[in-house]
């Protein structure tokens, strides 16, 4: 029994994402198929970005709500630079940059004001969305170039360039959280604040690079986004930052930090992912797509929870 | 008064298992209203597990448990308590950010149709306080209190709901040494009142003094029940661990006072919390710093390692040091903080982690950790303090008080400090592990480490350090050392201030 609930909680939602494939497989006709799942993995590239960085915050014991700003700002920034100057790296970088700022404001609010990371990252959202309104003077912005659509869409070996960009920059996070020190501190920070200060963990610096390098991936994502779409546009848009909390939520990261992985949020990321896919190939009416989808969520999180409450 | 004792709790072939672990087998006993009943134990010997499965905190796995004869089972702390049946837990369960009189009357309010009568409700947990004549400001924050008076909180709570019988888990557990006895006689007084007590410790001083009835238990099974009075100190370390006890602590050898100093502290101040603390720790020696808790004994540990910040000089290894945390445990500095819980582990990752986690950097390279030589390391010196583990893998809240506090001595070794502060090193720990600590202790001064030893119980301090300094107040309030060193000299100096 007590067994079973350890892999329950470590591999639950591995085995309900596997079920639900061979589930998807059996029952349509165009779920697996190699089209099908190049489309998904583009699909969820930005999500993957930022959930992985978000599973660090959170793992930290922080959350960071301003991501969805971050998320429709940084790309706005970008093709400001884009459009004044026809430079597509320096474009990126300043989308990269402008993310950096926003994660280092983040940052600050959280280990200098000590507000609450929701908070803290609740009013910067208003703050990062107010310069996305700006910078495009409230109008959707287009490249100028016909490079920058290649950003995302270039193909290499079948996949999209935001394919590639989502799988490598989720490896690398998972390696920092596994195979470094400072994904030690991360753990420890939010395992237990007071024993890793006292262990000689620099915590306020933990949460800052967090905060930076979650801001950046959610940039990242950002632009990419925007290469897809051609375009981007200013907005009070807060439905980003919820699907990657979502993900790394139903992916069993606590929202207590100190527990949860990579590969779990990476997981959870393609479960929601099937779900939806699957809804549409079996054509299942939007509106019952969000009550389903709402109910298996809390589903997922209640077996989580339970989990958590018999083997603790 | 006459007391009358009636059978209140029977309990007949009881057993618990947790999983595949075996907690409790086979516990027959009963207990009596009027009088207090010790269990007594090692970590793990299933003491508290008894009493929670007499609160309803856990439910039996087998056995029959009957009150005033008619059997019960619980599934809930509310069940047990509509018997009567209440406890005070080491983690107390109150609500810190609300009052006295909130918590006591939670659940109890009483009503006026939909809304609380503020003013019945107040009378009530007045009359309680009065009929038991313990009394505290009911309009005070509970989270203001010292843990004494949450734990008055909590009886009181246990009292409005008419509870019979009170089990008290480790309740000096948390208390600084000179709260114990006001603890002591409020126990008593709730058996003077009829109420069958149940006093869950390992403190075998209190419970010679303290109850009538011990219940020695041991690997889950119980040894023996009998009245105290025929117990001593020794009888009873022999039926809790099985063995007659050695002494009590380890000879440590008479350290290096030729060499420099391993530290030296000069006027080290923080305004309003300690003031112009001086001394020196030289290599192999174990310096005691006693002080009624409050006096400043851990601030100033804390201000070493430079956790608070703090004026005043601290020369170490023949260098002056005002660097990060982090600087000061590379330079060599190590501490046991004073709550293991709190300060020290994290309860929910794994054992290996919690080891190395000061001293990830030597285990770093350019690949990123190297997880076996962190673990062959951290196995090494978790197996030299002798600590019982499956796995490495295993959370550290899977482990006992002792083999958790040795963890911290693991992650210490690993360091190779030429300093350790150990703030109450053994608090919560039962006998068999404290010797062991002690061992380690004397051990690390033996290899020339300089040892701050800061502990609640004297007797601790007496047995193990060469010199002991007396912290009243903030301030140094004597040095005690050689013949000069005895529990009331060093009582003395620790009320000189007060």
């Amino acid at each position: 029994m007590q067994k079973t609930i350890l892999f329950a909680r470590n591999y639950g939602i591995l085995v309900v994402t596997v079920l639900l494939l061979v589930l998807l497989t059996v029952t349509t006709e165009g779920f697996l198929t190699e089209r099908n799942l190049r489309n998904i993995l583009d699909q969820q590239s930005g999500v993957l970005i930022a959930a992985s960085f978000m599973t660090m915050a959170i793992i930290t014991g922080n959350f960071d709500i301003s991501v969805g700003a971050v998320y429709v700002t940084a790309p706005l920034v970008a093709l400001f630079v884009e459009n004044a100057t026809g430079n597509i790296p320096l474009a990126v970088l300043a989308g990269l940059a402008a993310g950096v700022a926003m994660g280092v404001i983040n940052g600050l609010a959280v280990t200098k004001l000590k507000v609450h990371s929701f908070i803290a990252t609740l009013s910067t959202s208003f703050m990062f969305f107010g310069v996305g309104y700006l910078v495009s003077d409230r109008a959707v912005m287009r490249p100028i170039t016909e490079g920058w659509r290649a950003l995302a869409r270039t193909r290499i070996f079948e996949l999209t360039s935001a394919t590639w960009i989502a799988i490598g920059v989720t490896i690398v996070a998972a390696i920092l959280l596994t195979r470094t020190r400072f994904g030690r501190n991360v753990y420890a920070s939010g395992a237990n604040r007071e024993a890793a200060r006292l262990a000689g963990v620099n915590v306020d610096r933990v949460q800052m690079i967090t905060f930076v390098l979650l801001a950046s991936a959610a940039a990242l994502a950002g632009v990419l986004g925007a290469s897809r779409a051609i375009s981007a546009q200013p907005s009070d848009d807060f439905s980003f930052i919820f699907a990657v909390l979502t993900a790394v939520i139903v992916g069993g990261t606590s929202i207590a930090g100190g527990s949860g992985a990579i590969w779990r949020t990476v997981t959870a990321v393609f479960f929601l992912a099937f779900l939806t896919n699957g809804f549409n190939l079996h054509q299942i009416d939007p509106i019952w797509q969000r009550l389903i989808q709402g109910f298996v969520i809390l589903v997922a999180v209640s077996i989580d929870a339970w989990s958590q409450r018999r083997g603790g | 008064m006459v007391q009358t004792h009636d059978i209140l709790l029977t309990l007949s072939g009881v057993g618990k298992s947790f999983g595949g672990t075996v907690a409790l087998t086979d516990i027959d006993l009963t207990v009596e209203t009027g009088k207090v009943h010790a269990f007594v134990g090692e970590n793990g010997a299933g003491k508290s597990t008894l009493g929670k499965l007499i609160v309803g905190v856990h439910s039996l796995s087998e056995g029959r448990m009957e009150v005033d004869g008619t059997e019960v089972s619980f599934t809930s702390p509310a069940q047990a308590l509509d018997h009567g049946l209440a406890g005070i837990s080491q983690e107390l369960s109150l609500m810190p950010q609300r009052t006295v009189l909130d918590n006591i009357a939670l659940g109890r309010e009483v009503m006026r149709g939909p809304f609380i009568n503020a003013r019945a409700t107040r009378r009530g947990v007045e009359a309680v306080m009065e009929r038991y004549a313990m009394h505290v400001d009911p309009d005070a924050r509970v989270g203001d209190l010292p843990i004494v008076e949450q734990q008055k909180v909590e009886i009181l709570r246990a009292l409005s709901r008419d509870a019979r019988l009170i089990v008290f888990d480790e309740p000096t557990a948390r208390l600084p040494s000179d709260q114990v006895a006001p603890l002591l006689a409020l126990v008593r007084s709730l058996a003077d009142a009829g109420k069958a007590v149940i006093y869950v410790s390992h403190f075998l001083e209190e419970i010679l003094e303290a109850t009538d009835t011990v219940t020695i238990l041991r690997n889950g099974r119980h040894i023996r029940t009998g009245p105290t009075a025929n117990e001593t100190h020794d009888s009873l370390v022999e039926g809790v661990t099985g063995s007659v006890l050695g002494e009590q602590y380890p000879e440590v050898a008479a350290p290096d006072r030729a060499a420099p100093p391993v530290i030296s502290v000069t006027g080290l101040s923080r305004p309003g919390v300690f003031e112009n603390v001086s001394f020196d720790i030289h290599p192999g020696e174990i310096v005691g710093l006693a002080g009624l808790v409050g006096s400043g004994r851990s601030e100033i540990a804390r201000a070493i390692l430079g956790a608070d910040p703090s004026r005043g000089k601290i020369t170490f290894n023949g260098r002056e040091i005002s660097g990060s945390i982090a600087a000061r445990l590379a330079g060599g500095m190590a501490m046991i903080p004073e709550n293991r819980r709190e300060q020290g582990l994290m309860m929910g990752r794994p054992i290996v982690e919690n080891v190395t986690l000061p001293h990830l950097s030597r285990f770093s390279g350019a690949l990123g950790l190297d997880r076996r030589r962190e673990r062959a390391a951290a196995d090494a010196h978790c197996a030299a303090t002798e600590m019982k583990y499956a796995s490495l893998n295993d959370h550290a809240d899977a482990l006992s008080g002792g083999n958790q506090q040795k963890i911290l001595f693991a992650r210490t070794t690993l360091g190779d400090p030429a300093l350790l502060i150990a703030d109450e090193p053994t608090r919560g720990v039962d006998v068999g592990a404290k010797r062991s600590i002690y061992d380690l202790i004397a051990g690390l001064a033996k290899q020339g480490k300089a040892i701050l030893l800061i502990s609640s119980e004297i007797e601790e301090i007496l047995g193990l350090s060469h010199r002991v300094l007396v912290v009243s107040r903030g301030r140094i309030a004597g040095e005690l050392e050689g013949a000069a060193l005895t529990e009331t000299a060093l009582m003395t100096a620790a009320f000189s201030g007060t």
